[in-house]
């Protein structure tokens, strides 16, 4: 299909109207990137490129996506990442927390969020200096229609845009399902819709309340001069400072030590070493024992391996935003919250 | 999808020349490029970032888009040797590989240049290791500057389909006969979506390159031939030069195929394209994706008034110095970036080889300046591009160079910046627990293990810390961390390239609080029986204190026991006083599950794809522990997390076996919920229930005695196979009715499998 010519409404000095898309592996915005990307350049007759960043990424680690679009007769040449996004798409807003997201945000910019917040809370959660702000619960809509959030958000986004035709993006989407996945057409159409739909906005003028943050290469405290020879890590250990919480999509284990009968499976099956145990006295027997005092939040994924494996619902699966804020601060509840 | 005729241009054949209009990567012009053409046999390895063109032509060829038939091999190595031999029984031959894998390959390259067998190689270019990185520069292929191979080079994804027509019928001429490699950028172009066009009729393709001309062919039983003398001094020079004669041929040939090529699809080469140079007092030279980058700033620095040009070539073997010299035959001064260093050599390859190329003109008064950029897939801006030129016009306008050769982008870091300490060493104190307690009965020979109490193993300190950044739920760390709780003491640790490898360490992290050791996968055995060899000499020489102890442990995933296989048999062969762990998730999971020896019947995985015609795998999996069971080291085992006292126990005998005796070898049936597709909480009763349909028979082998520790059958626990395959989103197709041949197979050979393990179980003889 072919849409009806449409304009970019900005574009940059490069002639690029640029999309950057900020996510966790799993949650789909590679995908989402090369829909809006296809639907821009195969349905709407632009002409324009699609790539991620590529590490190692697995699952739950942190990924961008670019789009660029341009006018049909001009050449894509760019190899280089969006720095300076017309529209940010943040498909999980924790990331906020350990990664620069807003970096390059101006004041004409527009910023799509996946979350359950106001753009008010929103905007201060992501202290962000200026720019339009569209908030998006995909996570609900996801829910509710059975389907993955990168819909919902590419729904929102089209819509933020202004000028992305939402029926390009929605044959795209048709498309990429494809027969194999015919069944899930219609509650992803369905969704997109809703994220159109749903979106909540607000423009926020630079009003001196938060810094611009510009993009910056630079930062990098091991350099030529200090690394040690080799690549050697010294200190070996050091990922423990790492906050891998951005992982979780939605789901923590609460543990729950008035049940706890320390019984040692969970500390078998977690693969994130989050449990922390020490040297006590067994309630039950009076004895020396090993003692569950704790889960690490800040190393927790979320996979909820332990829930599973616990025989005596000490361990008990909980949406992270509905459970009690002393709970993750502590690691544990005695069973007076939840 | 949009369909253009173009009419102006002069075509091959008769009837206007459809191209249809899409949006693809470079791997996927890669592919579609070799689909097109047909090739007979694809020999490859999975490697990032070229992995992508054999998956995409394994779902092609599962969907009947093709008849190619694609190999895997069990390392690059194997996988050339696939492509050689299947050169020689007279077919069309692809391959694409990257960064390790081109030179995992390298040993087998000159000889399929050298006996003159025509191929095809995509290199898609990728960071040597080590310290190992995936991203992309040019360090591998300036490696492959001297194997007597045409190289040609794609800067877009609209030119690796080009470039790979083109370079079959380059390989294919009469007079040229050599193989050919097309090198394109890793991640910029191959992962990059652009617009693109592609003949919409492969015929259009095939018409263009011609019939393939079976020549020296080695299935011709009319025509016995022997391929591959052993040749000494009189004559093998003489080979050299009918190569080289060759590669002069291809010189003349190349722009001749272009020409045709470019009146077939509109889209016109040159051996070596030059942008505004002709008054261009400052040129720069760069290869690939960063020329396309460095382009757009010659517009921006024109339109300054700046007397700014660019050159890059599309062909390096043959290097094409003439045109090179006449391209920058007016330039006061040329800034040649490479992508990689010839370390001492003062400048990266095409530095080396500009210079030459100029010196040929006498009349050439170019400053040359070398620059070396964007290493380990360093993004490269305009910015960059913009830096380098003002160097090259600073230098024209003061008529020499200051800093003839340095790097660009680097980092001197923050002075104060310290690794900051974790912890201390584990000691040995602090690790032995003293729970439990191994001891030999001296009648029978046999281990007895008291005390695994997983729970008050929690004391024992975590060699492996939180903070990596492995998927949710995966299964490597519950596995070899519950391994680790059953050892004691100091241990020092070598993991093979694998997932466990990579989400452990990335730079400045590690999340190892004992010593590591990376050594790539083909090699990590060799490499710790190294390490223990040169410990205990050094401590027979008093170097290191007699009464220390160290237990070794290597850890390989399944994949770096198909391409790590041969060293790790040879440290059985030697018997070291070291523990291989194999943790098994049935396939190639860090470069994004593809097949592996190890991965079963029928499964599904990114090169074994299900679809019309595509049933999965389609060969049995590997047993690697009745391998290693056959090299009669002291001690085999098989053990999963969901047993995990019997896990325990096992590490806790594999310690005092290689403490005592020499190699242990282990085999831990491992999770990925990630490409296995369940949900991250299950992953246990997965695992478990591989085991209690017999799959992954729980058992260990003790001097060539077999003992089978788990008999699901006599615990009344026994599954049928079906109930493990409808955990996993790889195999749900498997449940279906057309599967169900393919189901019985695999359940055939499991039950062999088990039944044969029961007789060895019986007679300890077997
Ligand atoms: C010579 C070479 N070929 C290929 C690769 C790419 N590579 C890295 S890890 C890997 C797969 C490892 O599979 P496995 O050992 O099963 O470990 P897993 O990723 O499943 O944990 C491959 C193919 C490489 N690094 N070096
Ligand atoms: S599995 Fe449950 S009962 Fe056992 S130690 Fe963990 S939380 Fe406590
Ligand atoms: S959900 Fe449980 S098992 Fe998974 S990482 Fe968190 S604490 Fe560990
Ligand atoms: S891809 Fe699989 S094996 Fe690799 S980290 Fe993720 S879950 Fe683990
Ligand atoms: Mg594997």
């Amino acid at each position: 299909m072919t849409t009806k010519e449409t304009k970019l409404p900005i574009v940059n000095g490069a002639g690029f109207y640029e999309i950057r898309m900020e996510s966790i592996g799993g949650l789909g915005a590679n995908l989402a990137g090369k829909i809006l990307a296809e639907a821009g350049v195969l349905n709407m007759g632009f002409n324009g490129s699609n790539f991620s960043s590529y590490g190692s990424e697995k699952k739950g680690s942190p990924v961008k996506a670019f789009i660029r679009f341009c006018s049909s007769d001009m050449e894509v040449r760019e190899n280089s990442p969006v720095t300076e996004p017309h529209l940010l798409a943040l498909f999980h807003e924790n990331l906020s927390k350990t990664i620069p997201v807003t970096q390059g945000v101006g004041p004409d910019g527009i910023v799509v969020i996946n979350t359950s917040k106001s753009p008010d809370e929103a905007r201060d959660f992501l202290k962000l200096h200026a720019g339009t702000v569209y908030c998006i619960n995909a996570l609900k809509i996801a829910i509710a229609e059975k389907t993955r959030i990168n819909t919902a958000i590419l729904g929102t986004i089209c819509r933020a845009s202004g000028f992305l035709d939402p029926d390009a993006i929605k044959d795209m989407i048709t498309k990429n399902l494809g027969k194999k996945y015919a069944s899930l057409i219609a509650p992803n159409l369905k969704t997109f819709d809703r994220g159109y739909n749903e979106g909540v906005s607000k423009k926020f003028k630079p009003d001196n309340k938060y810094p611009y943050i510009p993009f910056t290469r630079d930062g990098q405290k091991i350099g030529y001069f200090n690394q040690p020879m080799g690549g050697v890590i010294p200190s070996g250990g050091n990922s423990i400072f790492k906050d891998i919480s951005a992982s979780r999509e939605g789901w923590i284990p609460v543990l729950d030590i008035s049940k706890c009968t320390n019984c040692g499976e969970c500390d078998i099956t977690c693969p994130d070493y989050s449990f922390v145990w020490e040297d006590g006295i067994d309630p039950k027997k009076g004895k020396p024992a090993r003692i569950l005092k704790r889960i690490v939040y800040e190393h927790c994924k979320g996979c909820l391996r332990c829930v599973e494996i616990c025989k005596f619902e000490a361990l008990t699966s909980h949406k992270e935003f509905e459970t009690d804020k002393t709970i993750l601060e502590k690691g544990f509840t005695d069973g007076s919250k939840k | 999808m949009k369909i253009e005729t173009l009419k102006e241009e002069k075509i091959l054949n008769k009837e206007a020349i459809k191209q249809t209009v899409d949006f693809k990567s470079g791997n996927e012009m890669a592919a579609l490029a070799a689909a097109q053409i047909n090739y007979h046999i694809m020999g490859y390895y999975p490697i990032t970032p070229s992995t992508e063109v054999a998956e995409n032509l394994d779902e092609m060829s599962a969907n009947g888009e093709h008849e190619m038939v694609l190999i895997p091999g069990d390392g690059e190595h194997g996988a050339a040797g696939v492509c050689y031999g299947a050169t020689t029984a007279g077919g069309r031959v692809f391959n694409a590989t990257s960064a390790q894998g081109l030179l995992y390959a390298m040993e087998q390259l000159p000889v399929q240049s050298g006996t003159r067998y025509p191929m095809v190689l995509d290199v898609v270019c990728r960071t040597v290791s080590g310290p190992l990185n995936i991203r992309g520069d040019h360090s591998d292929i300036m490696m492959a500057l001297n194997i007597g191979w045409v190289i040609i080079l794609a800067k877009d994804p609209q030119a690796v389909y080009d470039m790979n027509i083109i370079a079959l019928k380059i390989a294919e001429h009469d007079e040229i006969r050599l193989p050919v490699i097309v090198a394109y950028d890793g991640f910029f172009t191959s992962h990059q979506k652009r617009r693109i066009r592609y003949f919409s009729d492969k015929k259009v393709v095939q018409d263009f390159i011609g019939e393939f001309k079976i020549q020296n062919c080695s299935v011709d039983v009319d025509n016995p031939i022997t391929i591959g003398p052993y040749m000494n001094d009189p004559d093998l020079i003489n080979n050299k030069k009918q190569q080289s004669m060759a590669m002069e041929a291809s010189y003349k040939i190349i722009p001749q195929i272009y020409k045709e090529y470019a009146e077939l699809s509109g889209r016109r080469y040159s051996m070596v394209e030059s942008y505004m140079t002709d008054d261009a007092e400052a040129v720069l030279f760069i290869l690939n994706s960063a020329a396309d980058t460095a382009r757009i700033v010659v517009d921006k620095l024109r339109i300054k008034g700046k007397k700014v040009g660019l050159v890059y070539p599309t062909v390096i073997r043959p290097f094409p110095a003439k045109e090179i010299a006449a391209a920058l035959k007016n330039a006061k001064a040329v800034l040649v970036a490479d992508r990689q260093d010839s370390y001492g050599g003062w400048g990266g390859n095409m530095t080396i080889e500009v210079k030459a190329a100029l010196k040929d003109d006498p009349q050439n008064r170019s400053i040359v300046i070398s620059r070396i950029y964007g290493l380990g897939g360093k993004d490269f801006y305009e910015e960059d591009a913009e830096a380098m030129f003002e160097l090259a016009l600073d230098a024209a306008k003061k008529g020499k160079v200051d800093v003839p050769y340095d790097y660009m982008g680097t980092t001197p870091g923050d002075p104060n910046f310290k690794f900051e300490k974790v912890r201390g060493p584990i000691t040995n104190k602090e690790s032995s627990l003293g729970i439990i307690k191994v001891t030999r009965d001296e009648k029978t020979g046999k281990l007895d293990v008291k005390g695994v109490k997983h729970a008050e193993l929690t004391a024992m300190p975590h060699r492996i810390t939180p903070g990596h950044g492995a998927c949710p739920g995966c299964g490597i760390f519950p596995s070899i961390g519950t391994f680790l709780k059953g050892i004691e003491g100091h241990v020092v640790m070598l993991w093979h390239t694998g997932c466990g490898m990579v989400v452990t360490t990335g730079y400045p992290y590690s999340s190892f609080n004992i010593t590591y050791i990376h050594n790539l996968f083909q090699n990590g055995a060799a490499t710790l029986s190294g390490v223990v060899e040169m410990y205990k000499e050094r401590q027979r020489r008093g170097e290191i204190p007699k009464e220390q102890d160290i237990t070794f442990v290597m850890v390989t995933g399944d994949g770096g026991l198909d391409i790590g296989l041969g060293p790790a048999l040879g440290t059985a062969f030697r018997n070291h006083n070291m523990i291989i762990l194999e943790y098994d998730n049935e396939g190639y999971m860090n470069t994004g599950h593809q097949l592996s020896f190890t991965t079963p019947l029928g499964h599904a995985t990114s090169t074994s794809n299900v679809g019309t015609v595509g049933v999965g795998k389609k060969f049995h999996h590997k047993d690697s522990a009745q391998l290693f069971a056959a090299c009669h080291i002291p001690y085999v085992f098989t053990a999963v997390e969901s047993q995990y006292r019997d896990l325990i126990r096992k590490a806790a005998k594999a310690q005092w076996y290689a403490k005592n005796e020499g190699l242990v070898f282990g085999k831990l049936f491992s999770s990925c919920p990630l490409n296995w597709r369940h949900p991250d909480n299950i992953a246990q009763s997965v695992v478990q229930a591989a085991v209690e349909c017999n799959f992954f028979p729980l058992y260990e082998v003790e001097h060539g005695i077999t003992t089978i520790n788990y008999d699901p059958e006599e615990k009344g626990k026994k599954v049928n196979v079906t109930e493990w395959l409808k955990l996993m989103g790889k195999t749900k197709h498997l449940l279906k009715p057309e599967f169900k041949g393919v189901v019985a197979e695999f359940e055939e050979e499991v039950e062999r499998r088990w039944k044969r393990l029961k007789a060895m179980h019986e007679n300890p003889l077997l």
